[in-house]
């Protein structure tokens, strides 16, 4: 094996520690700019609101930003960790110091988010939206309304923090423990995005067939970003209860959860730095426009923002961080001149099974490494796959033809796990993995590729390197959040996606967005994700499709290499027939839903059945 | 038991699934057609009850006229916003379209807040009077709209199977580029449902408001999550289903309101969500569960 070079001038960064200055900032600036007069208690009650609304920007960013899952009813969240605040560390009830509180408040909103949510995020869809509309109304009409609960008409009393013997009792401290939160959960966000929590939200949002594939349990993980999000209002609720003092159950309906969408959709989905700047901006601009323009303006500000929540997400629904971005790419494209051709030939990387994997059962060569029995599968009316079965030995390429609608895409969907047969089994490695979901078959070692191409495609090339060694890397959320445990999983990932890159031939376009990749460099990258775990079966969904004749010889030499070099076993679906030909060592023919022929491919292209089937009957 | 008697309940019940079916067919009208969820019906509805009161108490237009060209104008509405909007949406994807309906909800409820938020418009009721039901007096209004609700939900339903339009609106949803292939004009199809939907929901606010007589900013709102919730219930493709899951809906709110004696306001919100929640698991849990009382996989020799 050559030795592969790692290009680490460009992954070594200079790294200054900012968190410990940031923190220190945010805690002290407040408190100076109040001294030197730069900062009144209005002004620090504002800023105090802006930083509510930040955080709680934060927490439906998680959500709707990353994993692509709609809350309409986000301030409900809020609510709770407020008024579990109070319930916490009030003088009529619990007493416990704030942070206490804090803690409960964080609990508070990931518990209610977890019940919620495990109904409502089971099944695919916009159900999450209407099921946080009800949480909205339910919370600020019902539950908040219960005296115990909401301190009544009076609202909610929440007590200070104190420091000491000090309450932090005015809003310029409040102010400065909201920055101080705000630095951490900014810290804490950025962890996320860089951990396998982090790429799974996004590949999940993408498309969730891929997310699984890859081997993410997608109801899980669209549980835990609802979770999280809930804890992360829940502590914006707290700082809500600290800065005013006394809190009530109207200031968390359903209205506000619509607010704070706008700084979401506003300040650019996924974008954290936007999102600050919307929330701070649209707490602050209303008085600058009162400033300006008199008092006949008050409460424009909000026409304001829907309409151009409205323009936004009709005409630019990535938000201003979005429009930001694609300026600055269009620049550097321009600058940039120079295309690099497309390379077609990659030289895969022989990478060995990741540390974090189980180990699939070795079989020997010869043996099945899948056997599908008798699958059936009806779509309403349409008898897709009828009693089809196909056998894959170790080492082997098998190709499976036939001409459209014969069921191949079904009956690889079946053997994947994304869909689940009416009749019939599947073994893999010689276990029935029939009622398996798909994320478990690929950790078994199943890698699979799609039609229409398998990647998350706003995200760079190297980002789905990463995204496709999901299971690599067996770290937990605590980790993800922290960093703490998760170091030594990334680093051995990032080794693994630069080794890929390079054999590949794909180093330039470490951080272009697949999306803007040509549809057969598309291909290759599938296939590098594909790989990058090592699967022992590697199917492929028409990987020819889309691309040229020279491009589809070298796709061919590609497969070659999988099953000499690699030792792999592949399982394609493929209409090139000169491909399959030059390439195949077993041939099934599928039509109508059946196998009708299956065996040498020479000898199987030209049987009569097959030639009818792909020809219609020959007329005298 | 003292208090109204269960066909009081029952009535009560049925008078809110009345309006939830009538929300909750707006809801589904669009979502057979286009796969996005509709947000915005309630303030729609509000809008409606603005426009009403606008031109009957400050302009003296008889209640028949005034609500006439308040549902003209929401169709009206309904047709302007996939036209202007939902057809230009750079990112036509469903997802996007829905939280679209969710920004022009907050721009109308942000124009309602601004004008009416600190007084609320009166709207006398069309008729006076009314049935006597179990000491419950029902308006004619109220029984209105539970019979406009189940004729208009089966009968949508045979105009989408039956006629060539109502099948262009089912063809347009499955594979709108084969449609348009067939000679349908889509965009037509879809301007049409947008159109439908926003007048169901101006309909079904203008039955509920005349035993209130009061609009508030947002007032509808809060009822078309009761149609929001119907449609999810009754499966969100199925036009009946949402009549039932409106029926269902209504009825246990009634009933755990007179039955369940806790002293918690709101409790038909509580309700709406625990119902919501139900049918979510059930329909997660039934393909798992048929499967497993399905007869077992022949042994493979």
């Amino acid at each position: 094996m050559t030795a592969v070079t790692l290009p680490l001038n460009r992954t070594t960064r200079l790294r200054v520690p900012i968190l410990p200055f940031a923190l220190l900032a945010a805690a002290l600036l407040p408190g100076l700019a109040a001294r030197t007069v730069l900062l009144n208690e209005p002004h620090a009650l504002l800023l105090g609101e802006s930083c509510v609304f930040a955080i709680a920007g934060l927490s439906l960013n998680v959500l709707l930003g990353y994993a692509g899952q709609i809350s309409l009813g986000q301030f409900a969240f809020v609510g709770v960790g407020a008024f579990t605040t109070g319930l916490v560390t009030g003088v009529h009830d619990l007493r416990l110091p704030w942070f206490a509180g804090l803690v409960a408040a964080a609990g508070a909103g990931a518990l209610i988010a977890f019940l919620v949510g495990l109904p409502a995020l089971r099944l695919r869809g916009l159900y999450l939206a209407v099921v946080t509309i009800a949480v909205a109304y339910a919370a600020s009409e019902s539950l908040f309304t219960v005296t115990r609960i909401g301190g009544g008409s009076a609202g909610k009393v929440i007590p200070p923090p104190y420091l000491g013997t000090r309450a932090l009792s005015t809003a310029v401290d409040a102010l400065a423990i909201g920055l101080v939160l705000l630095v951490l959960l900014l810290q804490m966000d950025v962890n996320l995005v860089r951990s396998r929590l982090g790429r799974a939200f996004q590949v999940l949002k993408s498309d969730e067939s891929v997310a699984a594939s890859f081997g993410v349990d997608v109801a899980k993980h669209k549980l835990i970003a609802f979770t999280l999000s809930g804890a992360i209002a829940g502590v914006a609720g707290c700082l809500d209860g600290i800065t005013y003092g006394t809190v009530t159950g109207g200031t968390f309906d359903y209205t506000h959860s619509l607010a704070l969408l706008v700084i979401v959709v506003l300040g650019g989905l996924g974008s954290r730095t936007g999102i600050v700047i919307a929330a701070f901006l649209t707490g602050i601009y209303p008085s600058l426009l009162i400033a300006v323009f008199g008092e006949g303006i008050r409460g424009w500000d909000q026409i304001i923002n829907a309409g151009l929540l409205l323009v936004t997400v009709a005409f630019q629904p990535r938000g201003f961080a979005g429009a930001f971005r694609e300026a600055a790419e269009h620049r550097r494209m321009r600058a940039g001149g120079e295309s690099p051709l497309p390379p077609t030939r990659p030289n895969l990387p022989d990478l060995g099974r990741p540390a974090g994997m189980p180990v699939p059962r070795r079989t020997r060569p010869g043996t099945a490494v899948l056997e599908a029995r008798d699958v059936s599968v009806r779509f309403g009316g349409l008898q897709a796959v009828d009693g089809a079965g196909l056998r894959v030995d170790r080492g082997t390429i098998v190709a499976l033809m036939g001409p459209n609608g014969a069921g191949k895409t079904t009956m690889f969907n079946v053997i994947s796990g994304a869909l689940s047969a009416d009749r019939g089994t599947v073994h893999f490695l010689g276990e029935d993995v029939s009622s398996r979901p798909p994320h478990q078959r690929a950790a078994l070692g199943m890698g699979r590729t799609f039609q229409l191409i398998g990647l998350a495609k706003d995200q760079s090339v190297y980002e789905n390197l990463l995204m496709a060694q999901h299971l690599a890397a067996p770290y937990g959320v605590l980790s993800a959040l922290t960093t703490v445990g998760s170091r030594r999983w990334e680093r051995e990932l990032r080794t693994r996606a630069d080794q890929t890159l390079d054999g590949l031939g794909f180093d330039r376009f470490r951080a272009t967005a697949v999306g803007r990749l040509s549809h057969g460099q598309q291909r290759i990258v599938e296939i590098g994700c594909c790989l990058v775990t090592s699967p022992e079966l590697v199917m492929l969904d028409e990987p020819s499709a889309g691309m040229s004749p020279a491009a589809a010889e070298d796709l061919a030499a590609t497969l070659i290499d999988m099953r000499d070099k690699l030792d792999r076993t592949v399982l394609l679906i493929e209409h090139n027939v000169p491909l399959v030909l030059g390439t195949a060592d077993e041939l099934y023919v599928m039509d109508a839903g059946r196998v009708i022929a299956n065996g040498e491919p020479m000898d199987v292209v030209q049987r009569p059945e097959v030639v009818r089937a792909y020809l219609g009957e020959v007329v005298a | 038991m003292r208090g109204p008697g269960v066909i009081q309940v029952i009535a009560l019940g049925l008078i809110s699934a009345g309006i939830y079916a009538l929300f909750a067919l707006g809801v589904v009208l669009v979502y057979r057609g286009t796969k996005v969820l509709t947000f915005a019906g309630g303030e729609i509805g509000t809008a409606a009850l603005y426009v009403t009161a606008f031109l009957v108490t400050d302009h003296g237009l008889s209640w028949g006229v005034g609500a006439l060209i308040a549902v003209a104008v929401a169709a009206a509405a309904g047709a302007l916003f996939e036209f202007a909007l939902v057809r230009r949406s750079v990112d036509a994807d469903p997802v996007v379209t829905s939280i679209l309906t969710v920004a022009l909800a907050a721009t109308i409820l942000a124009i309602e807040l601004n004008h009416f938020g600190g007084s609320p418009k009166q709207l006398k009721p069309p008729v006076h009077g009314g049935v006597n039901v179990d000491g419950l007096i029902v308006s004619p209004v109220q029984i209105a709209a539970i019979v406009v609700a189940a004729l208009l939900g089966f009968g949508l339903q045979a105009f989408l199977r039956r006629t060539d339009f109502g099948l262009a609106i089912l063809a347009a949803a499955d594979d709108p580029t084969a449609t348009r292939l067939v000679g349908v004009r889509v965009s037509r199809v879809r301007m049409t449902l947008w159109a439908g939907s926003f007048a169901l929901a101006a309909i079904a606010a203008l039955l509920v408001e005349p035993t209130v007589g009061v609009i508030s900013p947002g007032y509808a709102s809060r009822l078309y999550l009761g149609g929001l919730a119907a449609a999810v219930i009754g499966g969100l493709d199925s036009l009946p289903g949402a009549v039932w899951g409106a029926t269902v809906l209504g009825l246990v709110q009634a009933f755990v309101i007179r039955y369940l004696r806790v002293d918690v306001g709101g409790l038909d919100f509580d309700v709406t969500l625990v119902l919501l929640l139900v049918a979510l698991l059930g329909r997660s849990l039934l393909p798992q569960l048929r499967r497993r009382l399905s007869p077992p996989r022949e042994a493979v020799a």
